[in-house]
């Protein structure tokens, strides 16, 4: 039965991990684990016996993928990470994003230079998915300031889903075979065509099963008072597809900022979607008073969840990973700030309190109940 | 027969998990090419820390040939004579 709530936080100086009894009234920490090196990507693994993984990016001796078996006691490195072979070209900088894959040891694995890795053990080892490595767009990414990170992977029967930055939105119909990029109006504010075929800095994507073709981006917005070639172009930041990422229209409508970098869906309601809107040239809450905003219908519009939170003098960003929600009936959403905050906001985002605030920089927060 | 040096490879601390504890490694190589190479075959996981899948040294990393970083000599072509000591050291950083 499940009856404990478990947080991976990946911070800028290893992952912690936080449990709380399923009232979630506190939460005991324990940590770092992988001390001292970064930690962008974290995975709660629920399939049979819950693992834990963690990406652990030492920029000094390169990747690793940690792994824990006993619940966030203690972790070991696989026995590979993810890796390009010898003669592609290409060297492994960062790990983004790790999900569960099709089978049951099977990990997908997002990297900086954006690729899919695969592997079929748990973690042990490897392989290249090249539908989407050897892509005829692959060698024509950009990175953003984060670097050219595959931070998104959503699996949905046969259909996979990739975010990237700066590369888009792909799409695969096949199972991961081959990859479609599927960009239809989601817009690029910095190149002179507003809405490229690919090349788009997308930031998060989510979907829910109970609504099949539905899915929320967020996008990287702030582009409308832009006054260079193709114009301004407002509202390209939040964005909602009906047909499985193929088109995407415009949320942003009512939202302080289309700028931000995570988004969510309600566990149990795919019409209430979360987004945390930042000042686009900052990254940071706008007018230093945070607040997540959460929409009931969709996005048609929205509304903001501050109570709890800082009323001034607020500068931290949160991170595209940095915000989750539980599946309790009652979900709690979580988020951690740059400032090394980690809030909870009980009752859907109704009430928010800091659980613990001073940890390292936050870049990670998965949550499960175990 | 082998007729390369035999030199000293020096392992630092957070890597000594990767070659069974060892502080040093005795390795007959002709140059730093040559010695990475020797530890590609002979200590992979070692080895993985030390360049990434191109077969570059890590870019945060330096390595020392004796007191000289390699760099000032000649790089990876940097020829090595009995009894050196390589060193590979993280760069100083903060933050």
């Amino acid at each position: 039965m499940a009856d404990r709530v478990i947080l991976t936080i990946g911070t800028k100086k290893g992952v912690f991990v936080a449990e709380a009894a399923k009232p979630r009234r506190s939460f005991a920490l324990r940590g770092p684990f992988g001390p001292g090196v970064p930690v962008y990507a974290t995975l709660i693994d629920t399939r049979g016996t819950p693992h834990l993984y963690a990406s652990s990016c030492n920029p000094f001796f390169g990747m690793k993928v940690l792994r824990s078996t006993d619940m966030g006691k203690s972790f070991k490195e696989t026995k590979s990470a993810p890796a390009f072979p010898k003669d592609d070209g290409r060297a492994l900088a960062n790990i983004w994003s790790l999900e569960p894959g099709g089978g049951k040891k099977e990990l997908l694995c997002g990297v900086e230079p954006a690729s899919l890795f695969k592997s079929r053990d748990g973690g042990d080892s490897w392989e290249m998915v090249n539908g989407i490595n050897n892509h005829e767009h692959a060698r024509k990414w950009n990175p953003g300031n984060g670097g050219l990170c595959m931070h998104t992977i959503i699996r949905d029967g046969n259909r996979v889903h990739l975010g990237i930055s700066t590369g888009g939105h792909y799409l695969s119909e096949d199972g991961g075979d081959t990859f479609t990029a599927s960009n239809k109006g989601v817009g690029a504010g910095f190149a002179p065509d507003p809405y490229p075929e690919f090349g788009q800095c997308v930031h998060k994507i989510v979907r829910h099963d109970d609504a099949p073709g539905r899915m929320y981006m967020q996008n990287h917005g702030g582009w409308a008072e832009w006054t260079g070639p193709g114009g301004p172009r407002p509202d390209i930041g939040v964005l909602r597809s009906d047909d499985y990422g193929h088109t995407w229209r415009s949320i942003a409508k009512g939202l302080p900022s289309d700028f931000g970098f995570p988004i969510l869906v309600h566990p149990n309601d795919p019409d209430t979607v979360y987004v945390m809107p930042l000042e686009p040239s900052t990254r940071t809450c706008p007018g230093g008073v945070p607040a997540v905003w959460r929409s009931e219908n969709g996005g048609d519009s929205w509304s903001r969840l501050t109570r709890g939170l800082p009323k001034k003098e607020s500068y931290f960003t949160v991170l595209r990973d940095a915000m989750d929600i539980d599946e309790l009936k009652t979900p709690a959403l979580y988020f951690g700030t740059t400032t090394g905050q980690l809030w909870i906001g009980r009752e859907g985002g109704e009430k928010w309190e800091c659980l613990f605030d001073a940890l390292p920089p936050i870049h990670n927060v998965k949550v499960a109940v175990v | 027969m082998d007729s390369a040096p035999s030199i000293t490879f020096h392992v630092v601390g957070p890597l000594r998990e990767y070659c069974a504890g060892a502080t040093e490694l005795s390795i007959s190589a002709c140059t730093v090419r040559a010695a990475l190479e020797n530890l590609e075959q002979s200590q992979s996981a070692l080895y993985r820390n030390l360049c990434d899948e191109t077969g570059k040294v890590r870019k945060h990393l330096n390595v020392f040939v004796n007191a000289d970083n390699m760099r000032d000599l000649n790089g990876v072509d940097t020829t090595l004579t009995s009894g050196d000591v390589v060193t590979i050291l993280p760069a100083v950083s903060g933050g």
